[in-house]
């Protein structure tokens, strides 16, 4: 049989398995090296919100706040903010016509945060809010 | 040399190529940050489609881990379980202080009889003190009928050793009798299935085919106390259980042994729309035996020929009848009702007196805790009855109003 034009040889074939291998492990490897570096841990929650200008929230308006997990008050002694959080066990109130409750265990809590009726036995926790230069509202969550 | 190189370097490519193939199997993971523990945990990521387990539970404030225990960061399912609290049961007695307790919780505060595990752990169906008396005192081994030991050594009593009874008898009992307190294994077969701890009367029984429901509920069922109640007898004639050997197909008929008498509510309504919770989990002393906590009677709830039955009108936002209507709200029970109340003073918050028209004989009104179900009754004052007031146990009852079967 004649020789071919360019032959495989053994060695060459072994050759090329070695460093097809030590490519394809430093590849997978790499990937895993930058796939670890690149993790994101899971964002903490903000601490302060911009909930937009202050008109948004007229006199006589009690408005959540989903994403702050809050309530903003405008009554005529100006804005006030309270935690949708309950003080018993941390379950989320809802807005009720008499003030908030809490679907968990029963607490109720007059419009001003004050417990009507336990299981918890302390308010809703008063937040922090402030209008600043652009009329908006902040409110701060700690 | 080559060879050892090309080798090591397949191995590398091997380990490599396993540990990708390892990842892309693992799962897109889903976190919560539990409002009360305020830890990441990542049980969501195979358990998403588990219901809520109760209104008073939920997850987005719970979490998985506060009760079940478990590693809230592993994505590996034999990772994640291998420190899990009770297995898949967090109330088993053995773990339901870590699990259920705390003063917000469960361990409470015994004021307001709301230390519900010191309770449960103190009660006859826990402690089994009452069967095990009733046994030693039968084959002599203690002097009379109280209680000594429990299944487990507690407020006085001593854990119960069937292996140092010298009778063989009680040794028999040991082996053969101990399948219903709260901390047991129930018998094999399907219709004794149940958790133990807590979960034996507030979670529906595990099921055999994977179906197995996440709830915890109030709203008892009479099929739940059906599990270890009404299923045979034990005989102290050979110390075994002889399960009833009937096979009851409708509510009648499965409620009690054949022999037994009964009246209409007594298989209309639960166990549960009657007992009371003192009475099933006990008030935190030790009884002799189940008749000492069980209190309630006909009367409790019709009165005699000569007084009606106990009530009290609710007054406090904060009452407990309040709350337990809240936790199951068959009944829209507000401030100013009047419910039936115990001897004891327990409410009987699903038991309501309708409004009356001027010195009229009462009507009450009571909801089904576990099908809301509506019934009206009347109490015996004004009635035909003519029952002595000081003959009141259910067996005069039964005399004129036993069911016929």
């Amino acid at each position: 049989m004649p020789p071919r034009d360019n032959p495989l040889t053994r060695r060459s074939f072994l050759s090329l398995v070695l460093k097809g291998s030590l490519a394809g492990s430093a590849l997978i490897g790499l990937g895993m090296l930058v796939r670890y570096l690149n993790f994101q841990s899971e964002e903490s929650a903000p601490s302060q919100f911009d909930l937009g200008p202050a008109s948004d929230f007229p006199l006589g308006s009690r408005l959540p706040v989903p994403q702050a997990q809050a309530v903003v008050l405008h009554t005529d002694q100006g804005f006030s903010a309270y935690s949708l959080v309950c003080p018993h066990l941390g379950c989320l109130v809802n807005l009720t016509s008499e003030g908030f409750a809490c679907p968990c265990h029963g607490s109720r809590f007059l419009p001003d945060g004050s417990v009507r009726n336990g299981p918890a036995s302390s308010p809703l926790t008063a937040l922090r809010i402030d209008e600043n230069a652009d009329q908006h509202l902040i409110l701060y969550l700690h | 040399m080559r060879r050892h190189l090309l080798l090591v370097s397949l191995l590398l490519l091997a380990i490599a190529g396993l540990a990708l193939w390892r990842q892309s199997r693992l799962p897109r993971a889903i976190a919560i940050t539990p409002t009360l523990t305020g830890q990441v945990e990542y049980c969501l990521t195979c358990h998403a489609d588990l219901p809520e387990i109760s209104q008073s539970h939920p997850v987005q404030t719970f979490g998985c881990v506060l009760c079940h225990g478990g590693e809230p960061l592993a994505l590996d399912a034999d990772l994640a379980h291998s420190t899990l609290r009770g297995g898949s049961n967090p109330s088993d007695l053995s773990v339901v202080e870590a699990s259920c307790g705390g003063e917000k919780c469960h361990s409470g505060t015994p004021q307001v009889f709301r230390d519900h595990i010191q309770r449960v752990t103190t009660s006859v169906q826990a402690t089994y003190a009452g069967a095990i008396a009733q046994v030693r005192y039968a084959f002599g081994a203690q002097p009379d009928l109280t209680a000594r030991m429990g299944i487990y050594a507690i407020d006085g009593l001593t854990a119960f050793d069937p292996v140092q009874e010298i009778s063989p008898a009680i040794q028999a009992f040991g082996l053969n009798c101990l399948f219903c307190h709260l901390s047991a294994q129930p018998m094999p077969s399907q219709e004794y299935d149940r958790w133990g701890g807590c979960a034996a009367c507030h979670s529906p029984a595990p099921s055999r085919d994977d179906t197995t429901v996440h709830k915890l509920t109030t709203a008892l069922p009479y099929t739940q106390c059906n599990k270890c109640h009404n299923r045979g007898n034990y005989s102290l004639a050979d110390v075994q259980f002889h399960p009833r050997p009937d096979a009851p197909v409708d509510r009648l008929h499965d409620y009690y042994q054949p022999i037994a008498e009964f009246t209409r509510c007594e298989w209309t309504l639960d166990c549960a729309d009657c007992h009371t919770r003192q009475e099933a989990m006990g008030d935190g002393h030790i009884y002799n035996n189940k008749k000492e906590i069980q209190y309630i009677r006909c009367r409790t709830c019709h009165g005699t020929l000569n007084s009606l039955p106990l009530t009290t009108t609710v007054s406090d936002p904060n009452d407990l009848a309040l709350r337990m209507a809240f936790l199951d709200p068959v009944i829209d029970l507000k401030v100013g009702d009047t419910i039936l109340v115990t001897d004891k003073g327990e409410p009987l918050w699903n038991i309501r007196v309708m409004p009356g028209i001027g010195n009229a004989t009462p009507t009450y009104e009571l909801f089904s805790k576990a099908a809301g179900q509506r019934f009206t009754f009347r109490p015996v004052m004004g009635s035909a009855c003519q029952q002595d007031p000081d003959q009141q146990e259910a067996r005069y009852c039964h005399e004129c109003h036993a069911t016929q079967r």
